[in-house]
């Protein structure tokens, strides 16, 4: 009898919870266009180099940028993923912010599959200045 | 003569500006643009908060989805938190630059904005550029004569201070948190002003056919002053569903 009630415990705990993860992931998903999921979740890196493009576009903006990870490091061409032109502007961007050939510094969550793409967390110009990236793509959490 | 004809047309044009006057819809003040309440953060709102605190409405409650939907709608559900928990998310319609459509378009990280005009209220979200017409004192429309539409087709009126919009005619391939409908289904809003700043949204969807009972919530907006919507056109989409494996991927090249 004890074990019975012991079960149906176990398994309204367990019913409790997968129903806490559907909501949970329902409030999450639903909000943002696509998942940003394939990024290292808890691993940002910091990437120092030249852009060679900057595309205004949506559903997302992207930058290219020639960087090294670390000083001496093999530079390799990164794609950028930053949010929607209007979350852009609305966190203090332009389109005319950056140029190819301008040196920047990025704070970036690389894709999980090792390939040279991430998601931008904030940017750092020549002069100074630092840009997010907007709520949903999170903060940076490296200096 | 030519005088006499010029008076009298003169009095057929003041005629008709009287009558359009008369016609014109009292404006409810809803005009303007509005963020989704509670706030978003940075980047996605004004991060202003409203001069009086207002209670946030509670969650979008599951889909009360007959049998076999429910059981197939959380299979889904947990298939797609198992796949996004790897870091390989299920393909979305956003993935593929498919708006949201109704009702998702009425709750977006984006703002929207409200336009009022004799006979019609116009809602245009930033996010995808969606437009939705509602026709005041319009004749309802049948399911079965509305062509499907990711807006659908709505028409609405005022009952004192709050509108009252009907929503017919949805695509079966919008698919708001997964749940799948049929072409009868039909949205309610109940739209009205808690305060100056805040506007409250009670929609409830009935679709006897899939759902056991009406599926109501409150979504609430909060008034963003001299905000103008943006343009946002899908067109440079890096994001495509593995054919063989069936989650996003990003073009990186």
């Amino acid at each position: 009898m004890s074990i019975d009630v012991m079960t149906l415990r176990r398994v309204s705990v367990r019913a409790a919870a997968i129903l806490l993860a559907i909501s949970v992931l329902s409030a999450s998903t639903v909000r943002a266009h696509h998942s940003f999921a394939p990024y290292e979740p808890n691993k940002q890196i910091k990437l120092a180099g030249v852009v060679t493009e900057f595309k205004w576009t949506n559903p997302h903006v992207y930058i290219q940028i020639d960087a090294q990870e670390s000083a001496g490091g093999e530079t390799k061409r990164w794609l950028i993923e930053c949010a929607s032109t209007s979350i852009l502007n609305r966190a203090g961007w332009r389109f005319n912010l950056i140029k190819p050939g301008d040196k920047i510094t990025v704070i970036v969550s690389p894709l999980r599959t090792g390939e040279p793409a991430a998601l931008l967390k904030q940017m750092l110009l020549a002069d100074g200045s630092k840009y997010g990236n907007g709520a949903a793509a999170g903060a940076a959490t490296i200096q | 003569m030519v005088i006499r004809g010029t008076l009298v047309a003169l009095l057929a044009l003041a005629a008709a500006g009287t009558s359009l006057v008369a016609q014109t819809t009292p404006v409810h003040g809803i005009n303007g643009s509005w963020e989704a309440y509670p706030l978003r953060g940075e980047g996605f709102g004004s991060g202003v908060p409203p001069k009086t605190a207002v209670p946030p409405p509670s969650a979008v409650p599951q889909p009360p989805l007959k049998q076999p939907y429910l059981d197939e709608w959380q299979a889904t559900q947990a298939r797609n938190a198992e796949l996004t928990r790897k870091g390989l998310p299920p393909p979305s319609t956003g993935m593929a630059c498919i708006p949201e459509g109704m009702p998702g378009m009425m709750q977006v990280t984006f703002p929207m904005e409200i336009l009022e005009t004799p006979g019609q209220i116009t809602i245009i979200q930033e996010a995808f550029t969606q437009v939705r017409r509602v026709y005041l004192d319009a004749p309802a429309i049948a399911p079965q004569d509305a062509e499907p539409r990711f807006s659908g087709h709505s028409t609405g009126k005022w009952e004192g201070d709050t509108l009252v919009v009907q929503t017919v005619g949805v695509k079966e391939t919008v698919r708001f948190r997964n749940t799948p409908h049929s072409m009868n289904m039909r949205i309610s809003e109940r739209m009205r002003m808690v305060n100056g700043e805040i506007m409250q949204n009670q929609v409830t969807i009935d679709d006897p056919e899939y759902l056991t009972k009406p599926w109501t919530w409150t979504w609430m907006y909060k008034r963003w002053p001299g905000y103008k919507i943006q343009e946002y056109v899908c067109e440079d989409n890096r994001y495509f569903e593995d054919p063989n494996l069936r989650y996003q991927r990003l073009r990186v090249n």
